[in-house]
């Protein structure tokens, strides 16, 4: 039954010129497959330009061995241009954060100063000198013994010491970490630098390892360009180019990252506010251990039910088969579009209103109302946290596994599945959105009324919407899979694809267009909530610097449904700027 | 272990040998621990401490001189650098500008020219270092004068 009001919606969306989402059609879901036409209707595709250019992406991912080429590269540059030696040039290099117009511009504008900085001597003291006053004995300044000079090692400033303390000095500057990449002679009024070719004469085979690793890796760390991916086990580096709009990034290993401040990728929210809320959750995590439990009590026969699915949409064992929803434990058929309301769930300030289940009871008594409030925001982030990883979970089975499956039962190429993935792709980074929304909400002020009911309207619609695709990639798609191979469900299955699909872009439109209108701090609230609530304003505002209004973008449909044209091979409804089919490929 | 013991042995010697060599510090070794040390040290001249004798205690590492002694004050002492109930001693050598070359000698010489140079900006005794800081020297000298008084001078009966 779900699934046919789920189509429902898919289908009526040329009626929602102000609610992306909400769905008050009346028609039967055989209509949708014919009406597919109207599907792209009104996902706004006034900014799809921007998700069909392929973007020039504003960094590169470094494997170890293009780190070491490039930094080999600089320091033969450094090496060929100051005519020093190479172990020289790294300190050098090192010195000024692996920027070589500095080096350059430094060592030209006063070399003598430069080399002090960094003890690099002009001269090497040379020893042979010494021999020559026939000293036969010379006394080690660590430990003391007296040993004949051949014994003994200096650095370009010539203080001796013995092997032993020359290896002890170095292995314990070494065991510090990479402060001993600017290791000086251990002679307290001398400052000569220690180079890589003494420690590789001088240490234990261990130590010139763990020294040519702090080398190396000073390329990354020392540097201003290239930061390590902060994925668990991951030994990619990503170099970033100044001058983007954001900082996300994505490794090799798949992980999404904020370049500047190395969190999980945080989009729309700041690195400020990403630094403040994770350390918020973590002064308050001995408070939220109780929230943090994977199992609520059913609403309906108490028995604990555990969170499994991604969606939110949860329904008890049997016998109880009651229906609810994870976030409020409310009846779940209340959510739907049925009874007028949008998905409400984001709502905190209308469910402390009610009071009306217990566990917002119980929550009331156990907190007073600041920890009940940041609680609202924690668990909905910690919620779609969990859904986020689930769903990522899916997607790799769907990779690995299940779409091979699908492939017998549906008999299609797999080229021809690669809707799914895209699905799920989808919702994990939607997920991702979402979750990082209810960290905007928590620090949005209070007293802005209209951004923060604005903001919580956009949010509730990003939450149905996704919620609904969400839905459909999982319970929908699970239909195919029970039935039987011998008697392929074709029919239904193209029906379930032009949804699917359907949804898949509407979405992503959607959150993109999410994303940029919480960056720009939901700037003209004002005309734009008018525009979100009057269902006979199509007029877009073109108030403020930017000309645009981004968020009245979410809601108003720019592009007529006549101009999507129908795919050949394959029946999908390409946007009007496609020249191929964005699903198949084929030729307009 | 060998080498730090090796090592210490010949500052043990050295100290004996040169017994007047530096008539401001006079280093014991523990009887028992080549590892333990105290040293008595003179206020410096022209200082609040001038008069007194300090007594620090050393807690030498098995690493070294790899590693600095861990060193402190066993006479109550009014300093910006030292801590006033532990007599911990805030100084760069001691910490992460040590050199294997240094000795428990040269560590008591170094400690005596920072009482005489005391660095108000990184204050283990923050009473002392406000003082300081605020440009209340007087206030600074008489309260130094006054604990050297009390714990670093012999009573007078
Ligand atoms: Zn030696
Ligand atoms: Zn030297
Ligand atoms: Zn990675
Ligand atoms: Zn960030
Ligand atoms: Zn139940
Ligand atoms: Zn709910
Ligand atoms: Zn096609």
């Amino acid at each position: 039954m779900e699934s046919e009001e789920d189509m429902h919606d898919a289908n009526d969306w040329e009626s929602v010129g102000e609610d992306l989402y909400s769905d008050y059609g009346e028609e039967g879901s055989e209509v949708y497959v014919e009406e597919g036409d109207d599907f792209f209707c009104n996902s706004n595709f006034d900014d799809s330009k921007d998700v069909m250019v392929v973007r020039e992406k504003p960094f590169t991912v470094l494997s170890e061995d293009d780190i070491r080429q490039r930094q080999e590269e600089d320091i033969s540059k450094t090496v060929a241009i100051l005519s020093i030696s190479k172990a020289e040039a790294f300190i050098l290099l090192r010195h000024f954060k692996w920027d070589e117009n500095r080096v350059n511009d430094e060592w030209f504008a006063n070399e003598v100063a430069v080399r002090r900085a960094i003890g690099l001597l002009e001269n090497r003291v040379e020893i042979p000198k010494l021999m020559e006053l026939s000293i036969d004995h010379l006394t080690c300044g660590i430990c003391f013994e007296t040993y004949p000079p051949n014994m003994m090692s200096a650095a370009a400033c010539g203080h001796r010491f013995c092997g032993a303390c020359w290896q002890g000095y170095i292995g314990t500057s070494i065991s510090n970490g990479p402060g001993c990449l600017t290791l000086r002679c251990p002679d307290p009024s001398c400052s000569a630098a220690i180079l890589q070719d003494m420690i590789n004469f001088l240490a234990t085979d261990e130590d010139k390892e763990k020294y040519a690793r702090f080398y190396f890796r000073s390329y990354v760390e020392d540097g201003r360009k290239i930061k390590w991916c902060p994925a668990p086990g991951c030994d990619f580096a990503v170099e970033y180019y100044k001058g983007s709009a954001n900082y996300d990034v994505s490794c090799s290993c798949s992980f999404s990252f904020c370049w500047n401040c190395t969190e999980e990728a945080h989009r729309p929210v700041d690195c400020s506010t990403v630094a403040k809320w994770i350390l918020k959750n973590s002064a308050e995590s001995e408070n939220m251990n109780w929230i943090l439990a994977n199992s609520k009590p059913c609403p309906k026969c108490k028995r604990p039910i555990e969170k499994n699915q991604g969606c939110m949409h949860m329904t008890c064992t049997p016998p109880c088969k009651f229906e609810f929803c994870w976030l409020c434990l409310g009846v779940w058929s209340e959510h739907g579009e049925r009874t007028g309301g949008f998905y409400a769930c984001n709502r905190y300030e209308s469910a402390k209103k009610e009071g009306v289940y217990d566990e917002a009871e119980r929550r009331r008594e156990m907190a007073k109302n600041c920890l009940e409030r940041y609680t609202h925001y924690y668990e909905r982030w910690a919620s779609n946290q969990t859904s986020r990883q689930k769903a990522f979970a899916d997607l790799q089975s769907m990779r690995n596994e299940k779409i091979a499956k699908l492939r017998e039962i549906i008999k299609e190429e797999e080229s021809q599945l690669s809707f799914v993935i895209d699905a799920w792709s989808q919702i994990v980074e939607c997920r991702r959105v979402l979750k990082w929304t209810y960290a905007y909400g928590y620090y949005l002020p209070d007293h802005e009324l209209a951004r923060k009911h604005f903001f919580e309207y956009l949010q509730g619609e990003a939450e149905s919407g996704l919620e609904r695709l969400h839905q459909c990639a999982e319970k929908e798609l699970q239909v195919f899979f029970d039935a039987l191979p011998d008697s392929p469900p074709t029919k239904e299955f193209c029906a379930f694809k032009t949804k699917l699909a359907g949804l898949t872009a509407v979405t992503r439109t959607y959150f993109e267009n999410l994303v940029q209108a919480l960056e720009n701090g939901l700037e003209d609230v004002s005309s734009a909530s008018q525009v979100a609530g009057s269902s006979t304003s199509k007029s877009q505002s073109t108030k403020g610097k930017a000309g645009k209004n981004k968020a009245a973008k979410l809601a108003v449909p720019q592009i007529s449904p006549d101009d999507y044209w129908a795919c050949d091979r394959c029946t999908f409804n390409n946007h009007p700027s496609a020249k191929r089919c964005e699903m198949c490929s084929h030729h307009q | 272990m060998q080498a730090s013991r090796a090592r210490l042995f010949k500052e043990y010697k050295e100290v004996q040998r040169e017994k007047s060599a530096d008539p401001d510090i006079q280093l014991i070794c523990d009887d028992s621990n080549i590892f333990k040390w105290t040293a008595l040290i003179k206020g410096p001249s022209e200082t609040p401490y001038e008069g007194g004798v300090f007594q620090l205690a050393f807690a030498i590492p098995e690493q070294y001189p790899l590693l600095p002694p861990q060193v402190r004050f066993l006479t109550k002492i009014f300093h910006p650098n030292v801590h006033f109930k532990t007599g911990e001693i805030c100084l760069d050598i001691l910490k992460n500008a040590w050199s294997p070359a240094w000795t428990l000698q040269s560590v008591c010489r170094a400690i005596i020219a920072l009482m005489a140079h005391p660095e108000a900006d990184s204050p283990l005794n923050c009473d002392s270092g406000n003082l300081l800081r605020s440009g209340d020297i007087r206030g600074y000298r008489s309260m130094a004068r006054m604990y050297t008084r009390l714990a670093a001078m012999p009573k007078k009966g």
